[in-house]
C-alpha cells in the first residue's frame, strides 16, 4: 500500500509543536520529511519531556518522539553562511518547507521567500509565527499560554464560583496544535494549487488567528449582540457538568429534553426532578446551583463506567472523564488499534497516539521512529552530493 | 493573472451539522471549493437554533454561531426522510468530488447514502465521516456531543486548577480539532486522486483526533504510568508562567518567562535586577521551587497596569506576554484588524457583522471568505438546476411534494 503523499519532499525547521506536527501529519501519510535541527542542542522539544523516569535525555522526550516519528533528521547551522548554502541546496529539490522560526530571526536563518522561490519556483514555503509575519505585533513573542490567551480561548475557561482564579489554559501546547493544523491545510492547499499553476507560493499562519478561529459561539456574541463573553457567566443550558462518582468523574451531558427525561428515569424519577425549577434546559441552567446539589448527591453513589454505559444505552451522550490509564485500557481503542508502538534505538519501545483518521486506499502508517540528533545527516547530504564529514569539520552540521 | 482558488472546480456535498463537520468544510470553502450544505428544515442544524442571534431576535438565519462557521457555503434544503430527497442527494453526491458527514456512525448507510452506494455511482469519490467514536469498534454506536469529547479524550483530567475538579476548556474543543484533521485528510486524498484517479473513504473518530493533540499526557502514562496532575496555568519547564491579574475589572495578562535570560530581563522590569542572578531564581529549577513567591512579585507589578500597557512593556523586553483577550478585545484588536483578519460581508438578514476569517494567508492563490453564510435553502433551486440537472418543472414538482423542505 502506498501513502497519499508518497514522493512529496518536505523540509521542516521546527522547535516544539507547530511546524513539527504540521509535517508529522504529512509524514504519516507518506511524505519524505527531513527535519533540520541546530547542531548540538537540537529541537527544544528534546528538552521538554515527558521523559522516562522524569530524567531529561535528548533522545527520550515523549513529545519529541511523538511529533517526529516517520521523519529523517539532520543537523545544520542555518545561522552560518555555509549552512545556509547547504540549506539552499536542500530547498532546490523540495516541494514544501515548513518552519516556525520567529519573524525577527528569519533573515538570519536564510528564510527569505524571494530568494528561495527564485532558487525553486515550485517551492511552497509555510511560515508559522505567533502573531503572523505582518502587523504591529508581528515582533511579539509567545508560548502556548500567551497564544491561547491572545486568541481569546483562555478567558472562556474558569469557575464562576471562583472569580479570583485566573482564566485557565488547556493542558499542553494546544495553540501550537491548532497552528499546525492550519499550516498543514494551507500547505496542502498550496500544493493542490501548484498542480494547475505550476509554481509554489508562500503560506503564512498566525497562531493567534488559528486560536481566534475556534472561539465557537462566543466570538459573535460581540458583533451580534454587543455582549462580552466571560468565564464567570452561567452556562445557558444544564446539565453540561462534571460530577464526582465513587470511582472517578463523569461528564453529564443533556442537550436535548429527551436526554434529560431519560437521565431522570435512570435516577429513579426522584421527586426533586419534577420541580418547576428544573422544568426545561434553560430553567436548569438558571437554577444550576440547586440542581448541582441533587445531581452530586446521586452521582456520588455511582460507578463511572456503569453510569456511562447505562446512559449510552439510552442514547444519552455522557462521557467519562478519562484518565490516561483509561484510554490505554479502552477495549474500543484497542479494537481499532489506535495506540501505536514503535521501537526507538535509545529509548526502546514507545507507545503513542496513532492514526487520527483511516484512509481506505492510502493508510496512515508508522514506519520509523523519530530521528536521533543528526542521525540522517550523512545520508541526506549525500543525496544532494555533499560530504557531511567535511561540513562537520567546519562545525556546520 | 488573476489568482485562482486552490480548490476551484472542486465540489463538496456537505451533510454535516453542529461544529466538527461544518468546521471541516469551512476550511475547504476558504480554499475555494464549492461547498453545498444539505439541510433539513424540519431538523435544523442546532447552531441555527442557538444564540447569539443578531440583536437578540431569534431566527434560523440570524445565529452568529451558524453564520460564523458556514461562511462561503451554499445551502440546499432536502427532507431526507423522503425517498425522493435521497435520490436528489445521490445525484448531488454523484456530481461532487467530496462528501462530508458527521452523523453518528452508520446513519448515512441507513438512509441510503452510504459509501458503497455513493462510490458505486462515482468511483473517484472521496468521502469522510467524522463520527464521535469512529466507524468501527465496540463503541461505534455510542453517541457523542462536542462538549463530551474534552472529558472523553482525557484532556479534562489534566486541565484544571491545582486541587480543583477536572475542567472543560471553554469551547467544544473536540469539534474544531476533528474538523481540521478532517480537512487535512480530505486534501491529502484529493492530491492522491489527482495523481492516481483513485477516490477513497476516510473514517475519522473525533475521540482519536482529540487524543492526537494530547501526547505529553499520554506518553507520560505509557512511559511512566504517571497521570499528570492538574496544575493550573503552570508549566514544567518555564517559570513564572501563567495568567496574572491586571488593572481593571476582571482583566488579566498571560506571561511566560521562556528562559533564564528572559527572567533576568523581567527582574529588571520589576525593579529588582539583583534577582536576575540570585541563585534561588537564576535557573528554572530554582524558579519552579520558588514559584509562589515569584508569582506574587509579578502580580504586584501586573495589577497596577492595564494588560495592554503591561504587554507592551514586557514584549519590548522580549518576554512572551499578551492580554487574556475577550471576544470584544479580539474584535477590536488593532493588530488583527491591520492584518485584515476579519470578514464583514453583507448578509440578507443580519446585515454586516464581523466574523473571524481565514487563519492563514497565501501569496499566489485566491484564499478568502467568498460569501456570507447561506440563509436556509437559499441555493436549492440553483443547485438542483445547475448541479443536479433538474429542470424548473421538476424542481416545482419536488417542492410541491415537500421534498425540498
Amino acid at each position: 500500500m502506498t501513502g497519499a503523499l508518497d514522493g512529496l519532499r518536505v523540509i521542516e525547521v521546527g522547535d516544539l509543536t507547530s511546524a513539527a506536527y504540521a509535517t508529522k501529519l504529512l509524514a504519516d501519510l507518506g511524505a519524505d520529511v527531513v527535519k533540520i535541527e541546530r547542531p548540538k542542542t537540537g529541537d527544544a522539544a528534546r528538552r521538554r519531556g515527558p521523559f522516562p523516569g522524569g530524567v531529561p535525555h535528548p533522545e527520550q522526550s515523549g513529545l519529541f518522539l511523538y511529533l517526529n516519528a516517520n521523519k529523517r533528521g539532520i543537523t545544520l547551522d542555518l545561522t552560518r553562511p555555509r549552512g545556509r548554502d547547504v540549506f539552499a541546496r536542500l530547498v532546490e529539490r523540495a516541494d514544501l518547507l515548513v518552519h516556525e522560526v520567529h519573524p525577527t530571526d528569519m533573515p538570519a536563518h536564510g528564510l527569505d521567500w524571494e530568494r528561495l522561490s527564485r532558487l525553486n519556483p515550485r517551492l511552497v514555503m509555510t511560515s508559522i509565527a505567533p502573531f503572523g509575519l505582518t502587523g504591529p505585533h508581528a515582533g511579539y513573542r509567545a508560548t502556548d499560554v500567551v497564544s491561547w490567551s491572545a486568541g481569546g480561548v483562555a478567558t472562556l475557561n474558569g469557575l464562576p464560583s471562583e472569580p479570583d482564579l485566573p482564566p485557565l489554559k488547556a493542558f499542553g501546547d494546544q495553540s501550537g496544535f491548532q497552528a499546525a493544523l492550519c499550516a498543514a491545510i494551507g500547505s496542502l492547499g498550496a500544493l493542490f494549487a501548484r498542480l494547475t499553476r505550476g509554481t509554489g507560493e508562500h503560506v503564512e499562519v498566525s497562531t493567534q488567528e488559528a486560536v481566534a478561529a475556534i472561539l465557537e459561539l462566543t466570538f459573535p456574541f460581540w458583533p451580534y449582540c454587543g455582549l462580552v463573553a466571560s468565564r464567570l457567566g452561567a452556562k445557558p443550558i444544564q446539565p453540561l457538568c462534571f460530577m464526582e462518582c465513587r470511582d472517578g468523574w463523569i461528564f453529564l451531558c443533556c442537550v436535548e429534553e429527551h436526554q434529560w427525561t431519560a437521565f431522570v428515569d435512570m435516577m429513579g424519577n426522584p421527586e426533586w426532578a419534577g420541580m418547576e425549577l428544573f422544568e426545561n434546559r434553560l430553567a436548569r441552567g438558571v437554577n444550576f446551583d440547586a440542581l448541582a446539589v441533587f445531581l452530586q448527591d446521586w452521582c456520588r453513589e455511582q460507578s463511572v463506567h456503569a453510569l456511562y454505559e447505562e446512559a449510552q444505552r439510552r442514547r444519552v451522550p455522557f462521557a467519562p472523564v478519562s484518565t490516561m490509564g483509561d484510554l490505554l485500557a479502552s477495549p474500543h481503542l484497542k479494537a481499532r488499534g489506535f495506540f501505536a508502538t514503535i521501537a526507538h534505538p535509545v529509548g526502546g519501545a514507545v507507545t503513542m497516539p496513532g492514526a487520527p483518521y483511516r484512509l481506505s486506499a492510502t493508510p496512515w502508517a508508522l514506519r520509523r521512529p523519530a530521528p536521533c540528533l543528526g542521525q540522517h545527516t550523512v545520508e541526506v547530504l549525500a543525496e544532494i552530493g555533499l560530504d557531511a564529514r567535511r561540513l562537520a569539520a567546519e562545525g556546520i552540521v | 493573472m488573476t489568482p485562482r482558488a486552490p480548490l476551484a472546480g472542486i465540489r463538496v456535498a456537505d451533510f454535516t451539522w453542529v461544529w466538527a463537520g461544518p468546521f471541516c468544510t469551512l476550511q475547504l470553502a476558504h480554499l475555494g471549493a464549492e461547498v453545498i450544505r444539505v439541510e433539513t428544515a424540519t431538523r435544523l442544524c442546532v447552531t441555527r437554533l442557538l444564540p447569539p442571534f443578531a440583536d437578540f431576535q431569534a431566527g434560523p438565519n440570524r445565529s452568529g454561531y451558524f453564520n460564523q462557521y458556514n461562511q462561503g457555503k451554499k445551502s440546499v434544503t432536502l427532507d431526507l426522510k423522503r425517498p425522493e430527497a435521497i435520490e436528489v442527494a445521490r445525484r448531488l453526491c454523484g456530481k461532487s468530488d467530496v462528501v462530508v458527514e458527521n452523523f453518528a456512525a452508520g446513519v448515512m448507510d441507513r438512509i441510503g447514502l452510504g459509501w458503497e452506494t455513493l462510490h458505486a455511482r462515482r468511483p473517484d469519490l472521496i468521502m469522510i465521516g467524522l463520527s464521535g467514536y469512529g466507524a468501527t469498534g465496540p463503541d461505534r454506536d455510542k453517541v457523542s456531543y462536542g462538549p463530551a469529547q474534552v472529558p472523553l479524550s482525557g484532556l479534562s483530567s489534566v486541565t484544571g486548577y491545582r486541587g480543583f475538579p477536572p475542567m472543560h476548556v471553554g469551547i467544544s474543543y473536540g469539534d474544531p480539532t476533528a474538523g481540521l484533521h478532517g480537512a487535512v485528510a480530505v486534501l491529502a486524498a484529493l492530491l492522491h486522486r489527482a495523481r492516481t484517479g483513485e477516490g477513497q473513504y476516510i473514517d475519522l473518530s473525533q475521540w482519536e483526533t482529540s487524543m492526537a493533540v494530547l501526547p505529553e499526557a499520554i506518553l507520560d502514562w505509557t512511559m511512566n504510568g504517571r497521570q499528570p496532575p492538574r496544575d493550573g496555568n503552570r508549566d514544567a519547564a518555564m517559570a513564572p508562567h501563567g495568567v496574572f491579574r491586571a488593572a481593571g475589572d476582571d482583566r488579566w495578562i498571560a506571561v511566560a518567562v521562556q528562559d533564564d535570560a528572559a527572567w533576568g530581563r523581567l527582574a529588571t522590569l520589576l525593579g529588582r535586577p539583583e534577582l536576575g542572578d540570585d541563585p534561588r531564581y537564576a535557573t528554572v529549577v530554582g524558579r519552579k521551587r520558588h514559584e509562589d513567591e515569584l508569582e506574587e512579585l509579578l502580580t504586584a507589578w501586573t495589577r497596577t497596569r492595564t494588560p495592554e500597557e503591561a504587554t507592551a512593556t514586557l514584549q519590548a523586553a522580549g518576554i512572551a506576554a499578551f492580554t487574556a483577550a475577550t471576544n470584544r478585545d479580539i474584535a477590536e484588536d488593532p493588530h488583527l484588524n491591520a492584518r485584515g483578519y476579519f470578514v464583514e460581508l453583507e448578509h440578507p438578514e443580519v446585515g454586516t457583522r464581523r466574523h473571524t476569517g481565514v487563519p492563514w494567508r497565501m501569496s499566489a492563490s485566491d484564499c478568502r471568505v467568498r460569501r456570507p453564510a447561506p440563509c436556509l435553502g437559499a441555493d436549492t433551486n440553483q443547485v438542483l438546476r445547475d448541479v443536479c440537472g433538474y429542470d424548473d418543472a421538476e424542481i416545482e414538482r419536488l417542492r410541491a411534494a415537500q421534498v425540498l423542505a
